[in-house]
């Protein structure tokens, strides 16, 4: 379904003294029909960078993205826009991804309109009924997003989206504004709607709680490479990668498992250090891992860690 | 010693479907170096609340009641002195960081600004100390960055751009809307940190879906359900002895318990339930609750209880 291979994207600054900024270096990745990818990692690691790049909002510096056997980055701009219904991003920030200036029911009628599934007569009807999904009231569809509140948008833009019913979608911190209890009904809408049509999810988040009832498979990384890939289970259970491993630590609240607190700060995406990127913090780590940077490898069925241990 | 103390507060909006009642009838008070945790579901009036206390609301709002601020009545005293107060005093930690700040203006400008506004300092220092700031929120490369504009910056990064700036102009009160959205645990756990050292001395409060954070964080916690307040107790009381059925279910529907949500739909807070507001939804609801609005009362010590049945 998707295919993700060797997806680049440094950013440069700097007029004289170029400087590049490796937001995301030669990630590669697949999701299959119907399946949810979870995509796990620091602040400011490159999750929203892929969903950006997959989407072609963002330039490319090197790799492939295969939707279907498409290759999207040779799509011109009219194959582009036929395909872009069928694959739609959830974006992180609700509000600034509503035009402030629509009403919240323009807003979502506005690709119903567009993709003309649905006859003009029973847009409204169409409306209300996805309003109601995702635990809106009637009320909020005359009000424009300044006027709700974060979550609410956050509601809208799923709304939205909905009403495209896409093939894939990219979801970045879909419930990041939500309480508990609202994000449990909407995370239980997501599945629903998954096993009826189908649908793909490439899901970011930092909430592992969420993560681990969401995707099938999870995807972990740091400073713009993926360092660890596997099926839930043996991710949750058997992590091998010192960094996953720490992220599971610092997650679990209480009892459990011993917490492995990561010393020292992030490195910066700017100043890349030599050998594994992940060395600064490393409380396992070996003088190679300062000179080389270890590759993706096999560690079992479908489970591939860069670790010079394993 | 009380340095916040809000009696009445009612804040309404006047829309066309009718008037939204986003805060209804709020008593909470802070002590000067207390933190004070707000939760509750999305679109019940947290947001509005904060904003109602910094006066940031558009002027076709009714606001009623008072609030009182080392003895002032903010409501009372002129948009001066309210500037004042905003830049010197109380400091708001807004929501949603890609619409708060200046997309045509670099980070480190806008945390600088703050700073020299209410510092004096010299334009050098201000950005030295804007630097600075950017390191405290562990955000890398900080003195190539504070060169960048907003857009350059991760989601979780804006966001720890947002607590920079709150706490730049050193207030006496701050109040952190969601401030550790879109944070990984990592991250989080040193922004926690961070927030636990400023509390020491000057007063929070915390507006936070993150459960988490605050039972770290909180002295004592208040739930509000559609613009009241349901439950008010110490942090440790909410967690291990919740009386109201609405902060049991809210507890209850934690990720890690599965995905379990509170049973209907939220209110409308143009036409409010009759009685107590969470009677459609509530599982011990009585023909009492339907009939009639339950007080607010102390059931224990410090611990508030608006419920019948609690
Ligand atoms: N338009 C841009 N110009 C320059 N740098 C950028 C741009 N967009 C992103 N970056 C940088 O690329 C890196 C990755 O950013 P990205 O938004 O993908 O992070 P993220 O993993 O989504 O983080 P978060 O969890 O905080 O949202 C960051 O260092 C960020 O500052
Ligand atoms: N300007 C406005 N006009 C009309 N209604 C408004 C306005 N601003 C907010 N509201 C409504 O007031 C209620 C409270 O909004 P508020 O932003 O305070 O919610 P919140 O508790 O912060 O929610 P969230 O957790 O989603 O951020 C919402 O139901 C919202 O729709
Ligand atoms: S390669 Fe070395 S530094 Fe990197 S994660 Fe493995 S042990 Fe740690
Ligand atoms: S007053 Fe009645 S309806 Fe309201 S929370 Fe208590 S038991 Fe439930
Ligand atoms: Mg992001
Ligand atoms: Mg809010």
């Amino acid at each position: 379904m998707l295919e993700v291979l060797g997806l680049t994207k440094y950013f440069s600054s700097g007029l004289i003294r170029k400087r590049y900024l490796r937001a995301v270096d030669d990630v590669s990745f697949k999701i299959e029909k119907g399946k949810t990818l979870g995509l796990v990692g620091e602040s400011g690691c490159g999750k929203t960078t892929i969903g950006r790049l997959i989407l072609r909002l963002t330039k490319p510096t090197g790799g492939k993205v295969l939707f279907d056997g498409i290759d999207l980055f040779a799509l011109n701009r009219r194959e582009l826009l036929a395909i872009r219904p069928r694959i739609q991003m959830i974006f992180q920030d609700p509000d600034s991804s509503l035009n402030p200036r629509m009403k919240i029911g323009t807003s979502i009628a506005e690709p119903l309109k567009l993709h003309g599934t649905i006859p003009k007569a029973k847009r409204g009807q169409r409306i209300r009924e996805l309003i109601e999904t995702v635990g809106l009231n009637p009320e909020h569809v005359n009000r424009y997003p300044y006027q709700l509140s974060g979550g609410q948008n956050q509601r809208v833009v799923l709304a939205r989206i909905l009403a495209m019913n896409p093939d894939l979608i990219i979801a970045d911190e879909p419930t990041s504004s939500l309480d508990v209890s609202v994000q449990a009904q909407i995370l239980n809408l997501m599945k629903d709607l998954q096993k009826k049509f189908d649908h793909t999810y490439l899901f970011v988040s930092h909430d592992l709680d969420v993560v681990r009832i969401m995707a099938d498979r999870i995807a972990v990384m740091y400073l713009g490479r993926l360092v660890e890939i596997g099926e839930t289970g043996d991710i949750y259970d058997c992590a091998k990668h010192p960094y996953t491993q720490a992220l599971l630590s610092a997650a679990t609240v209480d009892g459990g498992k011993e917490r492995i607190v990561l010393k020292g700060e992030t490195s910066s995406p700017i100043d890349m250090p030599a050998g594994c990127r992940f060395h600064t913090r490393c409380p396992r780590k070996r003088e190679r891992c300062t000179i080389e940077e270890p590759e993706l490898v096999e560690v079992g069925r479908d489970h591939y860690v860069a670790c010079h241990l394993v | 010693m009380t340095l916040l103390r809000i009696s009445d507060l009612k804040t309404q909006f006047p829309t066309p479907d009718g008037i939204v009642r986003a805060v209804d009838t709020i008593d909470l008070s802070i002590g000067e170096r207390e933190t004070l945790g707000l939760i509750g579901e999305t679109g019940c009036g947290k947001t509005v609340l904060g904003l109602t206390l910094m006066r940031l609301l558009q002027s076709s709002t009714k606001t009623e009641g008072t609030i009182i601020y080392k003895g002032t009545n903010l409501l009372k005293i002129s948009e001066a002195e309210m500037r004042r107060i905003r830049g010197e005093e109380i400091a708001m930690i807004l929501q949603n960081p890609t619409t708060s700040l200046n997309p045509v203006m670099r980070v480190g400008g806008q945390i600088a600004e703050a700073i020299r506004l209410h510092q004096g300092l010299s334009k050098r220092d201000a950005k030295e100390k804007a630097i600075e700031m950017l390191d405290a929120v562990r955000i890398p490369s900080p003195s190539i960055r504070v060169n960048e504009y907003p857009h350059e910056f991760s989601g979780g990064m804006k966001q720890r751009v947002m607590i920079a700036m709150g706490l730049a102009c050193n207030p006496s009160l701050i109040i952190a809307d969601e401030p550790t959205k879109g944070l990984d645990v990592t991250i989080k756990s040193q922004i926690m940190k961070l927030l636990k050292e400023v509390t020491e001395e000057r007063a929070m409060l915390i507006i936070t879906h993150d459960l988490g954070v605050a039972r770290e964080l909180c002295d004592r916690i208040a739930l509000m359900y559609a613009g009241e307040l349901v439950e008010y107790a110490t942090t440790g009381e909410i967690f291990e002895d919740p009386l109201h059925p609405y902060t049991r279910g809210f507890l209850g529907s934690l990720p890690s318990n599965g995905l379990v949500p509170i049973p209907g739909m939220s209110p409308s807070l143009i036409n409010l339930p009759d009685g107590c507001r969470f009677h459609p939804r509530c599982g011990h609801a009585t023909e009492l609750c339907r009939r009639k609005h339950p007080d607010m009362i102390e059931i224990e010590d410090g611990h508030f209880v608006r419920c019948f049945h609690a």
